[in-house]
């Protein structure tokens, strides 16, 4: 790599006579050359061609003190080196003309010598990146100098890439978090296929207005990503309305439609208000429809309608109301198997299904784990106004346990919980170990007593089978029927259980299909899948 | 050929791991990778001077090498056919003609006709010593040694400016002799010499009298001499000469240091010599090792051996194996001193 340096002539600066006095003072343009730890391979030196003389001079000085240095001189014509927009378009004709070569070239704009209006002319023009560089500055060594000093005085290189400076970077940080980071919260995640993910996630909600699909696991960050978006847009000016989130689970009978169409007054019994509904609140804004799939098929014709059309019909009224809003769905089921169980309409999910995006579990992004903690650390210590701080063994043991030892079965709510739990036992605000050591035996706990025993299993099996059955099989065949059953009860689908069952093969897999492997092997025992959640 | 590994941040790990491997590496014909270059040091990796010294090593030797950049950390260097010639070469910032030329000099002494090097750059910078210290007190005991060199020095180049310009003809080395150094043997004179250049009349004046008083050396001993260079400078250089050896001890004035302040400098190496019994000086017993290494061995006598000396003993003695060379060190009479002894040496010669 090259280093070229790229300077106008300082036609007082570097004037410092013709005899050998002028070695003793300090010239800017000559002392660039001099410095040990920088060599300039090539000078592009501007100069008005009265100064073609001293000029010649400074140059013929660098060939001595710098023999490496080539000098190119670039005849310029300033009217008037004071007047901005003058010396702006000569410096910019300049740089539009010069054939840069960043592979193999690396720019310094000297901005010591010429007029003011220069400076601020070189430092416009790389800030804007027209010149692909970084700017250089040198000083005078001291008029009372210490010893050791460099008679040549000192440079300084300034990087105008702001994010590189930690207390302007932090000062502007959320509003200045763009794109992707805005839509991660600022936590610097490491997976790689999660950042990809983002990246294109930031493009697409950026320009896009049609619906997006997100499906992961329960408390993968759904939400989260859902309410990102809608502040990253907010921000842009692409909405004015409002962020509206709901759980299509929590929603049940009239309630649904209601709830989400709106109604009039009176439209059915207890009706005594009419009610926008949340599509309505949701216009100019975003909605967030979580776990759509538990959404009834009436509802989803509905909601396809208000989607293709903005317009739709409040309960109980004949007049259609109009709402423009964006929406994006979450789900943790597979929304095609519900659609081949008839569950869910396959307008509607080829609807959905143009921006899909699958948020991993948290254990599948092992790497991630360490800046979410730090996140959920930085959170909890604005929720409990203080500071909240690891001792360093603590935090080894946890990062520990976090990366490879734990389930995350609920994924960013067990960690958010988990930390919420350790800063508020935390003594004077020091997470110690032996908080780390009770939270992770809570955590375990938890997360064994959440999992399908074969125990339960057994007595499962015994009431599917009957005990006569029962005593036909191996206890071989026993304890892995015990457990595919407690498995397949503990699931809403056969393809959900078919992928806990198969979680590692299906890795391997280019097609798959749990649910008929599963259902083949149920079908041995003379077991259909649905029996087993009626028993 | 299985290549050297050298691990650059050994013993003070500065640039002269660099030079010393590239000797050895040049007169060996043996290819060298020399890693952790200046590790630690405020700027690490490869300084101007460093490259200047990489680059006229390999051009003697034709040598390949990589890594050869500004802050480089990691450097293979994979020596060729070592050529006579007339070599030019320009090193910028002042850096330091005299390491430049102490880096190729063993290797050329090796060949079957003498060769010319003109250096342009630092000679008298303060960093390492000046050519006057090389003519004075090395060149001498290298012709004893069996290697003659022919030094004419066209202009002096202080720090920072540079621009001094000497010639340096090195001739083959025929007959290398064991170099036996116990004594000084007995003193002949001293004498005080102040160069400066571009600079008023009163800071040699000011030097000088600092030397008459401190170490009560006759009005006839103390010289002042202008010399022509494209920068200013000032250098004081107190020399004393015995019958087998004779030691240079320097300063150089710089901004923010009085003129008594460098001559004191400069008489207080003089004073620590002039009142032991050793035959050689700190930086002479450094630029000693390797030439005697090179050709056919020797002893010396010397004070406390520097962490310089150290770091380039540890270094021969790796390469070489640890019967190549050997120190012993001791404190008599209160006053440290040292026997090095390089038992055999390679005699390479040519």
């Amino acid at each position: 790599m090259k280093t070229v340096i790229i300077g106008m002539l300082g036609t007082n600066l570097d004037r410092r006579g013709r005899n050998a006095k002028r070695w003793a003072a300090w010239r800017p343009t000559v002392s660039l050359c001099q410095h040990e730890d920088l060599v300039v391979d090539r000078l592009e030196l501007l100069l008005e061609p009265r100064y073609q003389s001293l000029a010649d001079q400074v140059t013929a000085d660098i060939q001595t003190v710098s023999p490496e240095t080539k000098v190119v001189h670039h005849i310029i014509r300033q009217e008037d080196p004071w007047d901005f927009a003058n010396v702006y378009s000569v410096l910019r004709a300049f740089t539009d003309g010069y054939p840069f070569d960043t592979d193999n070239e690396r720019y310094l704009v000297h901005m010591t010598t010429g007029t003011h209006v220069a400076q601020i002319c070189w430092f416009l023009l790389t800030e804007a990146r027209y010149i692909p560089g970084t700017l250089i500055q040198t000083s005078p060594p001291n008029s009372r100098p210490k010893e050791g000093d460099l008679p040549i005085g000192q440079y300084q290189e300034i990087d105008l890439d702001l994010s590189k400076y930690d207390q302007i970077a932090s000062r502007f940080r959320l509003e200045q978090l763009q794109g992707t980071e805005y839509l991660k919260q600022g936590i610097q995640t490491r997976n790689k296929l999660f950042n990809e993910m983002i990246e294109q996630i930031e493009k697409v909600s950026i320009r896009s207005i049609e619906p997006i699909l997100l499906t992961g696991p329960t408390g993968a960050g759904k939400s989260q990503l859902a309410k990102q978006i809608y502040e990253l847009k907010k921000q842009r000016q692409q909405f004015g309305g409002k962020f509206v989130s709901v759980n299509c689970a929590t929603l049940r009978g009239d309630a649904v439609s209601s709830t989400l169409f709106g109604h009039t007054k009176g439209a059915f019994t207890g009706a005594t208000t009419a009610r926008p509904g949340l599509l309505r609140e949701a216009d100019d804004g975003l909605l967030f429809l979580d776990e759509i799939g538990e959404l009834g098929v009436e509802e989803q014709a509905m909601l396809l309608n208000a989607i293709e059309t903005k317009q739709f019909f409040p309960m109980g009224s004949d007049k259609e109301v109009s709402s423009n809003f964006q929406l994006i769905a979450g789900t943790n089921q597979d929304l095609w198997q519900r659609v081949s169980e008839g569950q869910f309409r396959e307008d509607l999910i080829a609807r959905l299904d143009l921006w899909t995006y699958h948020l991993p579990p948290l254990r599948d992004r092992v790497e991630d784990i360490e800046p979410n903690l730090e996140f959920e650390i930085e959170n909890a210590r604005t929720r409990l106004g203080t500071m909240i701080r690891f001792s360093k063994e603590a935090r080894d043991r946890y990062l520990q346990f976090a990366t490879r030892e734990a389930q995350w079965r609920a994924n960013f709510r067990d960690l958010n919980s988990s930390v919420t739990r350790m800063a508020t036992l935390a003594d004077g605000g020091r997470i110690s170990r032996e908080v780390v050591e009770e939270e992770i035996a809570l955590l375990q706990a938890r997360w064994r007593a959440g999992a399908p025993s074969t125990h339960e299993g057994e007595t499962l099996l015994q009431n599917i089978l009957g005990t006569e059955h029962l005593q036909e099989l191996d206890p071989f065949d026993r304890v892995q029927l015990a457990y595919v059953v407690a498995v397949c009860r503990s699931s809403r689908s056969m393809a959900d259980a078919g992928r806990q069952l198969f979680s590692v093969s299906r890795e391997r897999k280019s097609s798959i299909n749990d649910s008929h492997r599963l259902k083949r092997y149920l079908e041995k025992f003379g077991i259909v899948f649905e029996r087993i959640g009626a028993v | 050929m299985s290549t050297q590994q050298i691990d650059g941040s050994m013993g003070e790990g500065g640039g002269q791991v660099l030079r010393t491997s590239l000797t050895l590496s040049m007169c060996l014909g043996v290819p060298v990778k020399i890693t952790n270059i200046r590790a630690g040091r405020k700027k690490p990796g490869l300084l101007r001077q460093h490259l200047a010294a990489l680059r006229a090593a390999a051009e003697i030797c034709d040598a390949e090498i990589n890594g050869d950049a500004l802050g480089s950390t990691e450097v293979r260097f994979v020596p060729g056919a070592l050529r006579p010639g007339n070599y030019e070469f320009r090193i910028g910032s002042a850096g330091s003609s005299t390491l430049l030329v102490q880096t190729v000099l063993p290797a050329l002494a090796l060949l079957e006709r003498s060769s010319t090097i003109i250096v342009h750059g630092g000679t008298h910078n303060g960093m390492a010593p000046s050519v006057d210290f090389l003519e004075l007190a090395l060149f001498p005991l290298l012709a004893r040694m069996g290697v003659q060199v022919d030094s004419t020095l066209h202009r002096h180049g202080f720090y920072p400016i540079g621009g001094g310009r000497w010639e340096v003809t090195v001739h083959p080395w025929r007959q290398p002799a064991p170099l036996q150094l116990f004594r000084r043997g007995s003193w002949i004179e001293n004498r005080a010499t102040v160069t400066s250049s571009q600079l008023q009349g009163h800071i040699a004046e000011r030097e000088l009298a600092r030397v008459a008083r401190k170490l009560g050396w006759p009005e006839k001993a103390l010289i002042s001499s202008d010399v022509a260079s494209l920068g200013p400078g000032n250098i004081v250089s107190l020399r004393s000469r015995f019958e087998h050896v004779t030691e240079v001890f320097e300063a150089v004035g710089g901004l923010g240091i009085s003129a008594e302040r460098v001559a004191g400098r400069a008489i207080r190496d003089a004073r620590r010599y002039l009142a032991a019994d050793y035959a050689v000086g700190e930086y002479l017993a450094d630029q000693l090792l390797l030439p005697m290494v090179i050709g056919a061995g020797g002893e010396f006598t010397t004070g406390a051996l520097s962490s310089h000396s150290r770091t380039n003993m540890a270094l021969i003695s790796g390469w070489l194996g640890a019967s190549s060379i050997a120190a012993s060190e001791g404190n008599p009479d209160g006053a440290p001193s040292s026997v090095v002894s390089i038992p055999s040496g390679l005699a390479l010669a040519c």
